[in-house]
């Protein structure tokens, strides 16, 4: 169900497919903004720290943003008073904890995506910052995950072991019993803190 | 290709579709979606390398209050989105014949639409309505799906493995290594 700026933002049963939720959001913006985004983007594909950050928040599947100065009508687009900014996030945890750490962990970023859309409060305090979001939140009718039982943190500790796993097979291969015994222990003790 | 520069993290993709819904037509489509069946049952289970994807059925764009003036669009839109496996047209191919009758059924409500006989129609009416990334990031975005869904069966073997072969003898322990992680 589409929420058009209704109150149910973040309560849209069909955002959650196991551990992962949906965020779709879709803002307004003032008319200096699109150049202001350009930059803003442009810094945040070029300089890794944009990146990085995200990458620390550790709960990110997949997100994007995408300027929409006019929508798409198969022919040359529609194009409305304002240009629009599209969010769309897969985490995993919940729609509270997801936009508790953007406020807390990446302000000067919100304020510099969010800060040339109408309406944007600022990331702190974050209560009204989270009305701004399910006011300009739309609810996914239908969400897929490949892998709904699975946490971004826990996939990139799979892959952390599946790699040792890999690398201790290959080097343990021919060990006689004791010296593979202790070359297993070892290998455990390497890799318990992803399992 | 340029266009798609934005809309890659390692070797996922971002696609983002905004389709007209025909006028009228915008519950209908919305029910279509909201009665589809999850996990396993979804059409999405069908298309190969999607790692996550939603539709999600927009009556209209936001309004913040003054001084935003108010917009309204001609029509609704269906916004489509996913990520998912390089390259880009084998996963269009894969999504045209994933979705199915399912397909036709989601984008036969929206102004358009050619159906899926044609492919090359299919696809220019899809990436027609594509609307590019100016950000995409991906946590993983050097795993496929396969290499997800392998990796977490394969640390769940072996966090049940070394359970199970507590205390064993090391010709034991060798042996039902050997067994289970057979390469």
């Amino acid at each position: 169900m589409s929420n058009g700026g209704s109150e149910h933002g973040s309560q849209g049963v069909a955002n959650v497919e196991g551990k992962a939720t949906a965020i779709t959001v879709i803002t307004p913006v003032k008319p200096w903004g699109r150049a202001a985004l350009a930059v803003v983007f442009w810094a945040g594909r070029h300089l890794t720290f944009t990146l990085k950050k995200l990458q620390q928040l550790s709960f990110i599947h997949y997100a994007r943003w995408a300027v929409i100065p006019r929508f798409p009508d198969g022919g040359a687009g529609e194009r409305l008073h304002h240009t629009y900014l599209l969010f769309e996030s897969n985490f995993n945890g919940t729609w509270d904890q997801y936009i508790d750490a953007f406020s807390e962990v990446v302000p000067a970023r919100m304020k510099a995506i969010w800060g040339s859309s109408y309406g944007f409060p600022g990331p702190i305090p974050v209560e009204p910052f989270k009305a701004y979001i399910r006011r300009n939140e739309y609810i996914a009718n239908h969400y897929w995950s490949a892998y709904p039982g699975a946490s971004t943190t826990e996939i990139i500790a799979a892959q952390r072991v599946a790699a040792a796993l890999e690398a201790f097979t290959q080097r343990s291969d021919g060990l006689a019993p004791d010296a593979f015994a202790a070359a297993y222990a070892r290998f455990l003790t390497e890799v318990q803190g992803d399992l | 290709m340029t266009r798609s520069d934005h809309d890659r993290s390692g070797e996922a993709l971002a696609l983002t579709v905004l389709a007209p819904i025909q006028a009228g037509r915008e519950s209908a489509l919305a029910e279509v979606l909201d009665d589809l069946p999850a996990r396993e049952g979804s059409p999405l289970a069908r298309v190969p390398g999607t790692h996550f994807a939603r539709f999600v059925v927009i009556d209209a764009p936001v309004y913040e209050g003054a001084p935003q003036k108010r917009d309204s669009w001609k029509a609704s839109r269906l916004l489509f989105t996913s990520n998912f496996d390089a390259p880009l047209e084998r996963y269009l191919d894969g999504l045209r014949s994933g979705l199915g009758a399912d397909g036709e059924t989601i984008f036969g409500h929206c102004v358009g639409y050619p159906g899926q006989a044609d492919g090359r129609a299919w696809t220019a009416w899809l990436l027609a309505h594509r609307v590019k990334s100016s950000l995409f990031f991906g946590a993983y975005g050097d795993q496929a799906v396969q290499t997800v869904r392998d990796n977490i069966a394969t640390r769940a073997r072996l966090a049940a493995f070394a359970l199970e072969a507590q205390g064993l003898a090391p010709a034991e322990l060798e042996a039902r290594f050997r067994a289970v992680f057979a390469r």
